[in-house]
């Protein structure tokens, strides 16, 4: 295991320094290495003829690398966290509706109120809030406490935020709150900043920190309300408590950088391969994989064509062939139900 | 008296499946609960782990009203071992059995050295510490069984609950689990309530019964006073009737038919039951 993170620290330090080359604007690896030391105050900028490019290193690169990062290790972490929670590997961080209202309260803040970066993503993460709220409470008023009931109410919530969303899009005009909001919808780090960092990192840190810290208990989680109170954990604190933290880490990431599809469902599939099902060790891989991948993913989207592509669809393509063959390859053992 | 109920009634939505219950249960023996299926012993089960709250009446634990404990207190006195033994994602046997530990854990912490190690005794007390890093999901369903009970015996408590745990085992290792914990209640002193259907498993294992009928107590008492041809016959069915082995040992067997109306012969008719003592509560 200690090897596999070695290992894996290496290839994420050359990935690193690869998404920092590569882009529109390519930069040679030495030079980044002279931005790097230029920016810690190390090497003097200005004298080496690297003012245009230290500002698109430091100002648009760097920023939109590390909210990759942030959002890839957020939505994989609560993603490993929703299917413990729900007792199955296809629960992905949006089952209670999260991204729908997400998608919804941008659409909103595009549609009628400034259509400014910042005020779009507050739009989202209080509506994805909302509507996992609002699946919560529904959910309370039925007598079965099961975690079912949840996910039940989360596609109802969603539904409606869908159905929402939708008729945003019927009204918008085709020209430019249109286009903007389809953009949305699949995805995108081209509006990374430091100030959308700045609005990111207080909640998604602090949540991935708790979700480490609290990872144990999580494996209690898996054996249904029973089990665990058995065990002698009180359930549905529990599930409050980790819906609570993964909700608002994907609010923040969908927020930030609108729907970024499959990586929740999937990183935490290849974590359990190389890491196992047991969470103190699960949560860190699927969070340190899931900022790994969607910071090469977002390298990719933003080169490979002249125009960038959303990251929803690099995400899919990428993501949803790697998990077919790890179902085929890794053998059911490692993923879930086996016997 | 270790655990101690009173009048109890329990039921999902307003209806009772059990009612009027009294039981008792003393350290250091093996109480099986009886009954046909449907007549309440998981619910029984359920109430005194409280997962399922009373609709009436008092359940006490060490003295103490069950309804008053935090959930990891209970844990800390009674540990079950489930009858469906299926884990969604396969860990491994090792980490299965740590799980018991949540009770004495802090809610951030992992296991610590001290509690691994607590847990391999724990598996090697049960007879699979070889196990111990196999996939849970891997293994024979009997296997699962043996893990679940060093799981129980993990948590440490002085009440261990096994709901129906010989259900999908083979006869070698029915016997086992039963010897196992005739063997475990007696060194440490632990109360064991074990819900059955073979009266046979009863006979060699158990030394109080309680049959549960319709939701109520039938008879309980001392297994050999209580588990008579009568009782047998009126809580688990004129089909079974008792017999003696050349051994003198006492089993449970298919009633006889009468070959004219293909009727079973009545418990009654068992020469055994007129001699014996029996209880009804």
């Amino acid at each position: 295991m200690r090897l596999r993170w070695v290992i894996l620290g290496i290839a994420f330090v050359f990935g690193l320094f690869a998404c920092l080359c590569i882009g529109r604007y390519p930069i040679h690896p030495a030079q980044v290495i002279r931005l790097l030391l230029a920016g810690l105050g190390l090497d003097n900028a200005a004298s080496g003829g690297l003012a245009d490019p230290m500002v698109i290193f430091w100002n648009i690169r760097v920023p939109r690398v590390l909210l990759a990062m942030l959002a890839g290790a957020g939505i994989s972490a609560a993603g490993a966290v929703f299917q413990a929670l729900f007792r199955n590997p296809l629960a992905a961080p949006d089952i209670l509706g999260v991204t729908a209202g997400a998608g919804f309260g941008a659409a909103l803040a595009i549609m009628f109120l400034v259509p400014a970066a910042l005020v779009i993503q507050a739009s989202a993460f209080v509506f994805g809030i909302t509507a996992v709220t609002l699946a919560y409470v529904l959910a309370s008023l039925s007598r079965d406490r099961s975690p079912s009931v949840l996910v039940i109410s989360g596609i109802v919530i969603s539904a409606m935020f869908q159905a929402g969303l939708s008729f945003i899009m019927y009204l918008a005009n085709p020209y430019d709150q249109l286009a903007q909001i389809i953009f949305w919808t699949m995805g995108s780090f081209h509006t990374a900043s430091w100030a959308k960092i700045q609005a990111t990192l207080p909640v998604l840190v602090p949540g991935i920190t708790l979700l480490i810290l609290f990872s144990w208990r999580l494996n209690i989680m898996t054996q249904g309300e029973e089990d665990a109170l058995s065990l002698g954990v009180p359930v549905m604190r529990w599930r409050i408590f980790y819906v609570l933290v993964s909700t608002l880490m994907v609010a923040a990431a969908v927020a930030a950088a609108g729907t970024v599809a499959w990586i929740g469902l999937i990183v935490p599939h290849i974590a359990r391969y190389l890491a196992g099902p047991e969470h103190t060790r699960l949560i860190p891989m699927s969070a340190f994989l899931g900022g790994f991948f969607l910071m090469i993913m977002d390298s990719v989207a933003r080169s490979v064509m002249l125009s960038e592509i959303p990251i929803s669809i690099v995400t899919s393509i990428f993501g949803a062939p790697f998990l077919g063959y790890l179902v085929i390859h890794a053998g059911k053992a490692r993923l879930s139900h086996d016997t | 008296m270790i655990l101690d109920i009173q009048d109890l009634s329990a039921g999902y939505g307003s209806t009772p499946v059990i009612s009027g219950i009294h039981m008792t249960a003393d350290p250091g023996r093996i109480c099986a609960v009886m009954g046909r299926n449907g007549s309440g012993k998981t619910t029984l089960l359920r109430c005194i782990n409280h997962v399922l709250p009373p609709l009436n009446g008092k359940i006490r634990i060490l003295g103490q009203d069950i309804t008053r404990m935090a959930r990891h207190r209970i844990a800390q006195i009674i540990s079950v071992v489930p009858q469906v033994n299926f884990s969604p994602f396969s860990f491994s046997c090792r980490d299965m059995v740590l799980m018991a530990g949540a009770a004495r854990i802090r809610a951030w912490a992992a296991p610590s050295r001290k509690e691994q190690d607590r847990a391999a005794s724990a598996m090697a007390e049960v007879g699979i510490d070889h196990l111990a890093p196999q996939a849970f999901n891997a293994i024979s369903g009997g296997e699962r069984q043996l893990v679940m009970l060093a799981r129980a015996l993990f948590q440490k408590t002085p009440i261990m609950l096994l709901d129906e745990p010989t259900a999908h085992l083979d006869f070698t290792n029915q016997h086992r689990i039963m010897a196992l914990m005739r063997k475990l209640a007696a060194k440490r002193q632990m109360t064991v309530i074990i819900t059955l259907h073979d009266p046979n498993l009863t006979y060699h294992y158990c030394d109080d019964v309680v049959l549960i009928h319709q939701g109520r107590v039938a008879a309980a008492g001392k297994t050999a006073d209580t588990l008579t041809g009568d009782v047998l016959a009126r809580v688990l069915g004129d089909n079974i009737r008792l017999d003696v082995t050349t051994g003198g040992v006492r089993v449970a067997v298919p009633a006889r038919f009468d070959s004219e109306t293909n009727q079973p012969q009545h418990a009654s008719a068992n020469p055994l039951t007129t001699h014996e003592k029996k209880r009804i509560v």
